[in-house]
């Protein structure tokens, strides 16, 4: 090897996640409990939001990071499900899960209120800094989403970006919509 | 040779057993610099990252992106440090375009 060369060996890899083999929300039966949210840091929130104060509400978790493209593009979907069915009993929660280590800038509150208002995102947000909630529901992909029932249960999950009344967003629309009637 | 190339890949293990193609390569020049796999894109907003053994870190950048700025359009390169031998974690994001999802790749490098 010449001295103007630098040879990488790679030692160990490892990727976060495998090869997706579905994008589409899948339906999981009837339901399983819903893991308890445990985030301390909230914003679009006057306090930390937890799931057992929100029965009787329809959940959708939103999981994502603003460095994300396909988490950004998609957030306009979720805006309008939001301006739709909030009054109607949805409630829609970021949760917002850094990839990189902080010195990336993604643990910061300060950049993610200011991506908040550059998207304009109403709905309240997490900052799951500590993958917590990621870890709990087994989250592997941005953006990735759980929807709850009433009664505390994921009915439905999926990921992968979407975009205004293409057919995952309808998809998701329908599967809201069946939530808030039952 | 000018420029000595091995690499290194976002599956390791997986293309070891003849898995999916890798993700990524990368390529030792100097710079080092970052290959994606047809289809793969690179997250250009948050800049793909050599965590050294030291503590450093650097960070991959390219003048190119694509005009939404969400992804490189010209392989990200970063100068090495080029004196002893040098251990690190590779760190980038990765946004297979048919899947729509961002995802974290990891690896171990040393040189």
């Amino acid at each position: 090897m010449r001295n103007s060369s630098i040879g990488v060996l790679l030692l160990a890899g490892v990727v976060a996640g495998t090869t997706a083999a579905l994008r589409s929300a899948v339906p999981s039966g009837g339901g399983t409990p819903a893991p308890e949210l445990t985030n301390t840091s909230w914003l679009n929130a006057d306090r930390p939001l937890r799931l057992s104060e929100l029965r009787g509400r329809v959940v959708l978790l939103n999981f994502w990071v603003f460095t994300c493209g396909n988490c950004t593009r998609t957030v306009p979907s979720l805006v309008a499900y939001d301006r739709w069915y909030r009054e109607r009993g949805l409630t829609i929660i970021g949760i917002h899960t850094p990839e990189f280590p902080p010195y990336a800038g993604e643990h910061d509150k300060g950049n993610l209120a200011r991506a908040l208002a550059r998207q304009g995102i109403a709905y309240p947000n997490a900052q799951d800094n500590d993958r917590r909630t990621w870890d709990a529901y087994g989250i592997r992909y941005w953006p990735s989403f759980v929807l709850i029932d009433k009664r505390g249960m994921i009915r439905y999950t999926g990921y992968g970006e979407f975009h205004l009344d293409d057919a995952d967003f309808r998809t998701w629309d329908q599967r809201i919509r069946q939530l808030l009637t039952e | 040779m000018t420029k000595f190339v091995l690499l290194v890949l976002a599956t390791l293990a997986v293309a070891a057993c003849h898995g999916p193609p890798p993700l990524v390569a990368l390529e030792a020049g100097p710079p080092l610099r970052l290959v994606a796999a047809p289809g793969v894109r690179i997250n250009a907003r948050l800049k793909p990252a050599l965590e050294l053994d030291d503590g450093t870190v650097l960070r991959f950048d390219s003048p190119r992106v694509t005009s939404d700025s969400a992804y490189f359009a010209a392989a990200p390169t970063v100068a090495a440090p080029l004196s002893g031998r040098r251990l690190g974690t590779l760190r980038l994001s990765v946004c297979p375009s048919g899947q729509r999802i961002c995802r974290l790749v990891e690896m171990a490098v040393a040189w």
